[in-house]
């Protein structure tokens, strides 16, 4: 799967690439529209992470560019102006998504993961975690074709994790993820621990749970060999 | 009052008082040019009779003392007479006045221009009277002034009219400028720069000059948008590449349990900077009307729809919520600030509730305007703590976590929507937030 880049502060650039490279992804990073444009007609990629304030211009005229080309693309805009305008802008010009710096790289992560299954219509709508199918699509869990009841944001959790598998997930990042860029500062994220509890309650009747890590003071973790 | 009205009254008054002035003058005027007239017609008379006199003369036109009659001559239709006797005692030189009487010919009386003329003649003094009647002229003030009556009159309700309308159309271009250029204006970037048609140079002056003020409002305006932008992009974009390190570095096996800790107690400190500068870059957009209010919101769904994101805190401290909504109302206004403000208002009532209490959501309408109640169980609020409750950075209670800036968003938001909150609050007992949408905002 390749992604191209496009951001013009170095080091979020290459912090983004890590975290990519980290999860499968083969990364290309630039930092000017005039270099994303040369990589886009030069190279295939299945999806483009594209800054708004670029150096040399709006990242929207880049994105005008691909769109008129009638790639298959996806693209995920990252803006800082957290502006209403800028959102309405980059979806009407095609964008796929729109993420809001800051942002969790497991987010985008999950977002990413969405967008390319969705244009590129892969078949792949189900994940399988230790016997556990997470069904994407229709929010359904089920164990041996068996469906597990859980709510909404308990499935949400479980997708998450699962979709950042191996990885430390902070309860931080997965309260942004269940409700949202809330605006309440230093909202209370230990009801996270509750619906963990209630998630691991549900699933633990059918199967051993040892791979559902709780990392003491940080958050869970899903493990699955490699 | 309106200008319209002003100048018809002004012009009514003005011609009323034109009217009046006419009215003593006019009659004044042409009299004075009939009396010279007559007393022209008189004097040629009177030339004509010296021209010819001789005794002969004098004796014809003398009135004779053995006859009733009075006058020597008159015209038939009484219109002059001519009239001379002989006076005891003259005053030597000849002299001439004119005087108005009343005269009986015939037994009809009227009034007449009189020229009286004393001369000499052969040691004899005589006075000559010559009239004219002045009843043509009495006819002629008349018809003057009826004249002046009728057609005055006739054109004060025809230009009262014809002014009313001018008027109108005069001040059009006025009323056209305050409608779609200053009334209902609340961001530059919707203000109509086309001008307005008019022919007076005022208004085209006004708008011109309206036009200035608002391209440089626009020009603030812009740079303070702009500002904001910046001040977002530079500050957000450090944040999160720490953030996004962070996140990273945590995923390195290698770290202990105490730097893991530290890590993570970062990325808690970075959200809080996060969510505070969006806080404010959020207050200061709404402050600055860069959200729209066009979209049609059902209060009621949204509260449950609240309700139902607060599930779990509402759980975890057992409040149990009193939902008192009787009527659906929808409003007008942005759905996303909207749920932002009782977000705000739920979430404080949930935080600031005691276990076990109770939290109700109540509407109703006082004096024509929607209201929704938000009342909790909470420990409630002296009066001066009520009037900080809405400015930035106050917390009611410092063991509380939070920057107090909810209820300050919350105030922007509902000043953004012109809807009135009523606080009040018993310490010990609860508090009560009170929502007044205004009338216009109901769909």
């Amino acid at each position: 799967m390749n992604i191209l880049i496009v951001e013009d502060h170095r080091e979020l650039g290459s912090e983004i690439a890590d975290y990519l490279v980290g999860a499968g992804y083969i990364c290309k990073w630039v930092d000017t529209c005039e270099m994303a444009l040369e990589e886009l007609h030069s190279n295939d990629f299945d999806a483009m992470l594209l800054d708004v304030g670029l150096p040399d211009g709006s990242g929207f005229d880049v994105l005008k560019a691909v769109r008129k080309q009638k790639s298959k693309i996806a693209v995920i805009v990252i803006t800082a102006r957290g502006e209403l305008n800028d959102k309405i802008d980059g979806l009407q010009l095609g964008a796929d998504d729109y993420l809001t710096k800051p942002f969790a790289l497991t987010e985008l992560g999950a977002r990413l993961y969405a967008i390319i299954r969705r244009i590129h219509g892969f078949s792949a709508n189900e994940l399988e975690i230790h016997g556990f199918t997470i069904q994407l699509q229709d929010y359904k869990v089920s164990y041996d074709s068996e469906i597990i009841s859980l709510t909404k944001k308990e499935f949400d959790i479980f997708q998450y994790l699962a979709l950042n598998k191996n990885r430390v997930i902070t309860r931080l990042q997965l309260t942004e993820h269940i409700w949202g860029d809330i605006l309440e500062v230093n909202s209370d994220s230990n009801f996270i621990d509750v619906h963990v509890r209630n998630l691991r309650k549900k699933l633990d009747k059918h199967a051993p749970l040892d791979w559902f890590e709780t990392v003491r003071n940080v958050g869970y973790r899903i493990n699955v060999e490699p | 009052m309106k200008i319209k009205h002003q100048l018809t009254i002004f012009s009514v008054i003005n011609k009323l008082i034109i009217i009046l002035v006419l009215w003593f003058l006019l009659p004044l005027l042409a009299e004075k040019v009939v009396y010279s007239h007559i007393d022209k017609s008189l004097l040629e008379k009177k030339q004509k009779f010296v021209q010819h006199l001789d005794k002969e003369e004098i004796n014809d036109f003398l009135i004779r003392k053995d006859t009733t009659e009075t006058y020597a001559s008159f015209s038939t239709l009484h219109s002059e007479f001519l009239q001379l006797y002989q006076i005891g005692q003259g005053t030597g030189s000849p002299k001439s006045f004119y005087k108005n009487e009343t005269r009986i010919i015939e037994e009809e009386e009227s009034n007449y221009r009189i020229l009286y003329f004393d001369f000499a003649y052969e040691n004899c003094y005589y006075r000559l009277e010559i009239g004219n009647s002045l009843s043509e002229m009495e006819d002629l003030m008349y018809v003057i002034r009826i004249f002046i009556f009728i057609v005055l009159i006739a054109s004060i309700v025809v230009t009262f009219f014809s002014e009313a309308v001018f008027i109108e159309y005069l001040l059009r271009p006025f009323h056209k400028i305050i409608h779609t250029k200053i009334k209902h204006i609340n961001d530059p970037e919707s203000f109509d720069f086309t001008a307005v048609e008019t022919h007076s140079d005022e208004f085209k002056e006004l708008d011109q000059g309206l036009h200035l003020m608002m391209g440089r409002i626009r020009e603030v305006f812009n740079k303070e948008k702009q500002f904001i932008a910046n001040v977002s992009h530079e500050l957000l974009t450090p944040i999160a590449l720490l953030k996004n390190r962070f996140e990273n570095l945590i995923q390195n096996q290698s770290l202990d349990d105490q730097a893991v800790d530290k890590v993570v107690s970062s990325l808690k400190t970075l959200d809080v900077l996060k969510k505070i500068i969006n806080n404010l870059l959020l207050v200061s957009k709404i402050e600055n009307n860069q959200y729209h209010a066009n979209e049609t919101v059902n209060l009621t769904e949204l509260l449950l729809e609240l309700i139902e994101e607060f599930d779990d805190r509402i759980r975890n401290k057992n409040i149990s919520i009193d939902f008192n909504m009787a009527e659906s109302v929808a409003v007008k206004g942005n759905k996303a600030l909207l749920h932002v403000m009782f977000f705000n208002i739920i979430g404080n009532a949930i935080k600031y509730n005691v276990a076990n209490g109770t939290i109700i959501l109540s509407d109703g309408y006082a004096n024509d305007q929607y209201t929704i109640t938000i009342a909790d169980t909470g420990p409630g609020m002296t009066p001066e703590q009520i009037g900080q409750v809405f400015d930035r950075f106050t917390r009611m209670d410092l063991n509380q976590e939070g920057q107090g800036l909810g209820l300050a968003i919350t105030k922007s938001i509902a000043q953004f929507h012109h809807i009135a909150i009523d606080t009040t609050s018993e310490v010990g007992k609860g508090s009560s937030f009170r929502l007044l949408f205004p009338t216009e905002a109901k769909t």
